[in-house]
Order: C-alpha cells, then structure tokens, then sequence
C-alpha cells in the first residue's frame, strides 16, 4: 500500500527542511551579531575605561617615606635622630579572602603582639580590600613582637613587618616640649587634604612649627605586580627628598644637664644667652615619654597623658604663667631708680610688717630685716621696704616699666600657642576712666603678686636685658634650617623686641645688688659658685592668699645671669609647689650654671 | 547506492570534500595554537600549545575515520553509542577524578577522558536516530516525548557532577532538530511554555555556587573579589584590548595572570586582549564560516537523516561558540562550555572533529 501512495513530494519537503535551516542559521547568525555588538561596546565604545581598569590591576604604587628632617643642636650634636623601626602592617589585597579565615588571623595578631582586636579590624575594614598598600597597625614593634610574627608569618598571609624611619631621641623625655612629637596625622589633619592616611606629622613644638620643612618630599614606585600582587618588574622609580635639617640654638649638654636637674620637680627651666636671645635649654617638668608618642599611640598611654593631673603636655616655660614673686623687684628697683623716686641712700627700718589702712602686708621673714636700704632690700629680698618704694614710685609707672621689659606681651619665640601673662591696670570704671590705683593694688605688685603673672620665657627675656644693659631679645630657638641640595634655605639673624633705656648708673647698681643676692648674705645663696660670679634674685610666688594655702604650696623661682662682668648666660628656674626660692630653686640654678661653665664634657651618644 | 566498503578510495567522495570548513577549523586551530603558546599556565608552561597541537593531530584522524564512514550507519548503531555513553556517565560517580570541585574526568592510562563531552556526540545520534526512525513518524507528542527523556536523564546526570554547561548544551541541540525534522510550530510553541514554567524548578535545583553566578550576571559588582571576579577581569582583557589589540607582550591581563581560567573557558578573553577589536572579527568571521557551511551541509542535505545529523553537528558546535564567547564577554551568566577548537582540552577538540567529520560526512555523500 505505502509503496503506491504518493509520498509527500520530496522536493516539497526538503524545501521545507531547508527553510528551517535556513532560519535556525538565521538566529545563529544574529546571535552572533549581537556578540560583535557587545564587542563593539565593550573594546571600542568603553575600551578607554577598560584600559585604565587593567592599568589599575597591574600597576601598584608603593611610597617611598622620605626621611624626616633631623634637629642639631648649636654645635652640630643630633637632638633627635632617625633610626629604623620595626612597623607591623596589613596588606588588605594579600589577607585571606575567606572572612572567617582572615579574622581567625587578625585574632591570633591580637594576642600575640596584645593589640585590641577591634584596632586590627577597623584598620582593614577602612580600606578598600583590593588596597595593596600597607595599613600600619602598630609602630615600634620590639625585636621579641618581630620574632613572634615571623614565627607565626606562614598562618599570617598579609600581615607583614615593615622597616620605617621613626624618630629617636637621646632619653626617654628628650627635650620633649622644645622637639615636640610626630604622629600619624589625625582625623583632622586628614581633613585638610594636606597629609595622606598613615602619613607622620609634627603635631607640637619644633616638629609641628617646621613640619614643612622636615617633611620633605615622599619618593614612590610604579610596580607592575601580577594577580597575586606579586612583583614583575619596576615601571618608574621617584627617589624621596629628605627633609631639611635644622640647626638649633640649643646646646644638648646644658638641656641635658637642665633636665637632671629638675629631676623630680615640676616647673621650668630656661637658659638664653643675653648677648643675642639664643636659647641654649628649655626644659618643663614633667616631660611626657615623646618616644612613646612617635607613630601610633596606644589609646590607654594616651589617656594617662592627657588625663594626667601634672599636665605633662603643658610647655610651662610658654604656656603657663606665674605670679613672678620677689623677681619683680627688679623691675621696681629699676623703675624707682631711674624715675628717682627712691635712691640707694634711703633707708627703711623693717619691722616685719606694714600697714596700709586696714590692712596689715607681712614681710616673709618673722621680725623683719631690721634696718636696709634698697641694696640690701633687693638682697634680702625685703618685702616692707619694696612695699614703700612701690607706693612712692606709683602703679603706673611700675606698670609701665614692667611693659618695657616685656612682661605682658609675647615673647615671639617660634613655639607658638605662647602666653602673654598680666600686668596690671587699675580697673575701668563705668565711665571708662581710669580710676587711681588703690594702694593694695599697688603694694602687691611691688613685690609681684597681685594679678602680675608672667612666664619662664619673659623672665628670661627680661633678665638677659638686665644681663646686656637693656637689649630685649626675641628668643631665637632656630638658626638656619639647610636642604642638602639647596644649602640654607631660612635662617634666623636674630631680632630685638626693644631696648630698655636705663642710665648706666642704674643698671651697674642693679647688677650689684643681683650678684650681693648669691655672693653677699643674700637670699640666694644656694647658688653660689666658687670661682663664678653668678647673679641672681631669688622669688617666691604665692599661688592663694597665705591665709588658706599649706606652706610648701609657693612656687619657687630664680632668675640669674652669669659672670657678672660679661655675662654668658642666663638661667631662670621655677619649681611649682617648690616652696622659697632661695631654698629649692636655687639650687637648681647652681648645678645649671656649674654644669655649664665646668662640666665641658661630652655627654652620651644619641640612643646608646 | 551505499556507501563503498572500503573507506577513503572513492573519488568521488573526495570530490565532494568542504575544503572552506577545513580551512576555517585550522585557521582557528593555529590561533589556538598561537594563544596558548604565550601563555604560562601552571606546571604545563609552554606545552600547553604542543599537546593542543597534538591533540588536533588525534582529532584529525578521528575526524577522517568519522567521514570515511557513512552517518547512516552510525545513525543506526545511535541507540548503542548512546548506552555507551551513558555508562561513561555514570562510571565518572564510581572511578571519576575530581578537579576543583567537579568529577568530570575519568582517567585513561596518563590521559583524562571527559565524557560528558563525548557523550554530546552520542546524544546527536541518538536524537537524529529517534526522529528519523519509522515509528516516530509523524513527529507527535510521543517522540517528543521520548527525546525530552532521552535527554533529561543524562543531562541530569551531567548536572550532577557537577557541569551545568554541558547539560544546558543539550536542550538547545534538541530544539534545533526537532525543528529540522519538520515538527509543528503549534508543539514546539507547547514544548517552549513548558521549559519556561519548569525554571523556577530549576532554580531550587541548582547548587548555591551556580546560583551566585546568575546573581553576578545579573550584578557584576556583587561581589568582585569572589565570584564576579572571572567576569570582571574578562570585561577587562576584552574592553583594554580596544580595536587593534595590545599585541602578545602588552596583554597583562592575561600574561600577569589576571584572567583566570585563560587557557580553557576564557580564552576568548586572552584573544580579545591580545589582537583587539579587529582580531575579534576576524575570529568570529572563522566560525561564522565554519557554521554557515554546516548549515549550508543540512540544507543541501537529501535525506532527512543527512540534514539532521548536519544540522545537530552545527547546532551543537554553534551552541558552544554562542554560549562560551556570550558568557566572556558578559552577555550571558558564567557557565562551564569550552570554546570549539579554541579552549585547551583534548575532549573537547576530539568532540568538535568529530562534529566536523560529521558534517564531511554527509557533505561527500549529498549525492549518492
């Protein structure tokens, strides 16, 4: 049967086949057209951005730190030094990719080195995960935390130690206000735009004021790395510039021998060569541990510092201001003398105290000092006469001399965040007239308490001018500052604030009286030197009214200059809470000045 | 008349030899060849090229075996190249060699066997040989059915190696030759709204890893270090590759090692990145030709067995081309389908001989 029916025309039915081949090869065909689209898309129309995708893939940057600049001291001795540290470090790209795994990691860092675990984690978690630069976790890592990760390195896959320049000091608290410390730059530097993520900055002192200069210029390389962010070759090299170097006018040896000295105490210490404003030691006690500031610092340390009750981060020879005590006698002296309102004839007979209406001033010393005059008076450091010398001289013209020897104004030293003080005006009254001063007023200031409040550095400043006849000095703390390719590039000739003019009758007298306060009975016999002609005078500044306070609650200052003759140097110790004067600063002073003029020895290496 | 006994003697077959074809599927071989050749891969290095070549070698003479003999008598011995296959299957659960993850291989003295690539080729038969044959004529529901089942219970087994790739190739063969045998659209339309309900089942199916790869198809950024990474960096190699190409030395998306997978499933990318825009046509032009002729072999084709087997064989390889080079340049989800004659791997060039041989086949035999 099959055989005799006709079959469905076969042409008709392989036409049909055909057809439908034909139209199979016709989506096949425009499949394939949609592939030459999307090439068209992705390699001519986005093949700009693909480029620069596969540049990124493969070409890593890597910084190369420039050295930081380093601080000499005035005879070229290193005050801080760079040395290199042991940093450890994450390498977000080469950590575990498996969450788990790489906070299993993480943990074991933690409790290996004792480092908060959420500190590692919000270090990584800060940076994109495919960041092949390193996120320094902890600087200064000891020689035992490097052993431990390198035993340990296999389990630890980007988790690396690097080797960084950090600064080193000679001691622990180093010259720690003058130098100042270098950190990572902190949330709001990074604000700024002027400093990159993990970047050191200077954030106080001398590093913060020459941060520019000491910062010099950060080197980098172009490497192409592979998908492991392995190394395949270098692109391009750019050296680092390292940052200009810094002479000082501080001598390491007296700073040294400055901060032995006020072991134990809180307060200040300035040294400054009266012949031309240099500073040659700033010292303010307690120093912090600067060494343990540099890099990162672990959050506890930090808060002891800052929550500390002795404000170790206070630079008191600029920031904090004190009552100057019997100091101030000198300016009275010099403004009585020179006004004429007293002369060294006049005499007083000091019974100890002195009434003024209703009130009774006491001199410190029980039963007085008998009869004296002003050499005497500025030697004994007697308050009852000084009380009358300051009512005949008169408020304002003790206010005016004391403005002339730059108490109440800025030093200008290059520090920064510097005090002022106070010198005293007669308050303003409603009418904005001055009213007279009242005699109270007056007494106090005489012998500097009251409302005078002065600082270490503007005592210096005023006591080199009595040391150089009247020459105010800005105090100089830098003197040049060199680039090794481009020489000096700043330098600090040295400028006068003002001249104090003062008959030389005056200021001999002065001097005299100063040198009869060690060398002649006087208060400050605690720092007399055989062989030395120091001089000095002795102040005891009342924090609160003697009625309320402990005794021992006095800060102690002395201010000295020596030799006499041509003087070379001058000292000004205050010791908070010290007590007198003559028995607690003084003394200070004398190891200064002996280690200064005696003690010519070189002292230890920068960190040993 | 039948075909001669003897294989290779007649002249006239070797008249009617598809020289374009040959000539299209070397010219894509030695750009394989060249491709492979810069590229550094594991503990291979440079041989991978030797043993691509040389596999090509071996492919060749399958591919004149396969054309010396006729398709119809291989159509015929389909249902036992079929059972054969499926053994190969199920033996890769019992001796089968996992690599990252997968068992695909078996181990044949120092050689891997895949033979879920191999059974691609028995699976065109066997389809060819279910719609030709006389009971299953007219194509009804029932052979429909029968050629859903004999695909269903391979791909699943495939699926479960895993290797999703190559189960998705089976269904689009297929449809293709149920189209070529003449079935009616009106069931075709039925077939088509049954695939689509079955997705949702599909997607329960598929294991978490194959799921993440339709999530980043459809949101690269997901997940860039993970699973997006592979598609990322083949946009990458494609799109930096531009219109001319950065040459063989400055393709560092590949040299460096970006680009994983290079010498297998993304060659293409490899290819995209070295020779640009330009080279890319020109490879898709290869296969356009090596495909238009296949087609071209099952429309001349005489007899319905002849234009399937041609058109399967087409099919087949044209699914591959679209899957693989779709996938890598990020038109459709990452899926495990080499790229014919030009991704490293001696069964898949061995299959895609064959295929090639196949369509010789029925080409020197359009006239007897």
């Amino acid at each position: 049967m099959r055989s005799f029916s006709p079959p469905p025309s076969l042409a008709d039915r392989r036409d049909g086949g055909r057809r439908r081949v034909t139209a199979i090869a016709t989506v096949v065909l425009a499949a394939l057209l949609v592939i030459i689209g999307q090439l068209w898309y992705l390699q001519v129309l986005e093949g700009g951005r693909f480029q620069e995708a596969s540049d990124k893939n493969r070409i890593r940057i890597r910084p190369i730190a420039a050295p930081r600049g380093i601080l000499f001291d005035r005879h070229g001795m290193p005050l801080v030094d760079n040395r290199p540290a042991f940093t450890l470090s994450l390498i977000p790209r080469e950590l575990d990719r498996d969450v788990e795994r790489r906070d299993a990691a993480l943990g074991r860092v933690a409790s290996l080195l004792d480092i908060p675990y959420a500190e590692l984690l919000e270090a990584v978690t800060r940076v994109p995960p495919d960041s092949l630069g390193p996120v320094r976790v902890r600087r200064g890592l000891s020689l035992e935390d490097v052993a431990k990760v390198e035993e340990w390195k296999l389990e630890l896959p980007g988790v690396i130690v690097e080797v960084e320049p950090q600064r080193a000091y000679p001691t622990s608290r180093f010259a720690a206000h003058l130098l100042g410390y270098v950190r990572e730059a902190n949330d709001e530097q990074l604000k700024q735009g002027r400093y990159r993520r993990g970047e050191l900055v200077g954030q106080t002192g001398l590093e913060r004021l020459l941060d520019d200069f000491l910062r010099g210029k950060d080197g980098g390389e172009r490497i192409e790395v592979d998908a492991m962010g392995r190394p395949v070759r270098l692109i391009q090299q750019t050296e680092p510039h390292p940052g200009a170097q810094v002479v000082t006018t501080i001598d390491r040896r007296i700073q040294e021998a400055a901060e032995r000295a006020m072991d134990g105490h809180a307060g200040a210490v300035v040294v400054m060569d009266p012949r031309n404003g240099d500073v040659l030691a700033l010292v303010s006690t307690p120093a912090f541990e600067i060494d343990r500031f540099t890099g990162a610092i672990d959050r506890t340390a930090w808060l002891r510092v800052v929550q500390d009750p002795e404000h170790p981060l206070l630079n008191r020879t600029i920031q904090s201001t004190y009552a100057p005590g019997s100091v101030f006698k000198i300016v009275v002296a010099a403004a009585g003398l020179q006004e004429g309102a007293i002369t060294p004839m006049e005499r007083t007979s000091c019974g100890g105290a002195f009434t003024l209406g209703a009130w009774t001033f006491k001199d410190w010393k029980e039963g007085g000092h008998g009869v004296v005059d002003l050499h005497h008076a500025i030697a004994q450091s007697c308050n009852i006469y000084f009380y009358e010398a300051g009512l005949k001289i008169g408020g304002n013209t003790i206010g005016r001399y004391a403005r002339a020897f730059g108490f109440g104004e800025a030093t200008g030293i290059d520090l920064g965040a510097e005090r002022f003080g106070l010198i005293p005006e007669p308050k303003l009254r409603r009418d904005k007239k001055q009213r007279p001063w009242s005699g109270g007023d007056v007494v106090n200031m005489s012998i500097g308490q009251g409302a005078v409040l002065v600082t270490p550095m503007q005592v210096a400043r005023f006591m080199a001018a009595v040391a150089n006849g009247g020459v105010l000095w800005k105090p100089r703390l830098v003197q040049r500052i060199e680039r090794p390719d481009r020489g000096v590039v700043w330098s600090d000739p040295g400028h006068v604030n003002g001249h104090v003019e003062l008959s030389p009758v005056v200021w001999a007298f002065l001097k005299q009286s100063l040198w009869a306060v060690v060398n002649d009975g006087g208060t400050g016999a605690g720092a007399k030197i055989p062989g030395l002609d120091v001089a000095g005078k002795t102040g005891t500044a009342q924090m609160i009214s003697k009625s309320k306070a402990e005794k021992g609650q006095d800060h102690a200052w002395f201010a000295s200059f020596a030799p006499v003759k041509d003087p070379e140097v001058v000292v000004i110790v205050l010791v908070e809470r010290g007590g007198k004067g003559g028995q607690v600063a003084a003394p200070i002073a004398r190891k200064i000045l002996n280690a200064i003029f005696f003690e010519k020895v070189a002292s230890v290496d920068l960190a040993g | 008349m039948r075909a001669s006994a003897v294989p290779l003697i007649d002249r006239r077959l070797l008249q009617n030899v598809d020289w374009p074809l040959l000539g299209a599927s070397i010219a894509l071989v030695l750009m394989s060849a060249v491709t492979l050749s810069t590229l550094h891969v594991g503990r291979a290095g440079g041989t991978v090229a030797f043993r691509q070549l040389a596999w090509f070698g071996v492919g060749l003479m399958a591919l004149l075996v396969t054309a010396s003999v006729d398709y119809r008598k291989l159509v015929r011995a389909a249902p036992a190249f079929y059972v054969l296959g499926m053994a190969g299957l199920a033996a890769v659960f019992m001796v089968g060699k996992t690599v990252s993850g997968a068992r695909r291989w078996i181990g044949v003295g120092s050689f891997s066997v895949q033979p879920s690539e191999i059974f691609k080729l028995c699976f065109v038969l066997m389809a060819v040989w279910a719609l030709t044959s006389r009971w299953a004529r007219p194509i009804g529901p029932g052979t429909i059915g029968f050629t859903l089942v004999a695909t269903a219970v391979p791909a699943v087994l495939i699926v479960k190696q895993p290797d999703l790739g190559t189960a998705l190739l089976l269904m689009p063969v297929l449809i293709a030759l149920l189209v070529g045998a003449g079935t009616q659209l009106r069931l075709l339309g039925g077939l088509l709204i049954a695939g689509v309900s079955t997705l949702p089942v599909a997607w329960i199916a598929m294991k978490d890893y194959q799921r993440e790869r339709i999530m980043v198809y459809l949101d690269p950024f997901r997940d860039p270090l993970g699973s997006a990474y592979n598609v990322i960096q083949a946009k990458i190699a494609i799109g930096s590759g531009q219109l001319l190409g950065k040459g063989i030395a400055g393709a560092t998306q590949s040299q460096l090692a970006f680009l994983p997978e290079r010498h297998t499933d993304f060659i293409f990318a490899v290819f995209a990145e070295m020779w640009g825009f330009v080279g890319c046509l020109v490879l898709l032009i290869c296969y356009a030709l090596l495909l238009l002729r296949g087609f071209d072999i099952a429309a001349s084709a005489r007899e319905p067995v002849g234009r399937l087997v041609a058109l399967g064989a087409t099919a087949l390889l044209a699914t591959q081309i679209l899957i693989n080079v779709g996938m890598v340049t990020g038109l459709l989800p990452v899926v495990g389908v080499p790229l014919p004659l030009m991704s490293y791997g001696g069964s898949s060039m061995l299959v895609s001989l064959i295929a090639l041989g196949l369509l010789l086949s029925v080409r020197m035999r359009q006239f007897q």
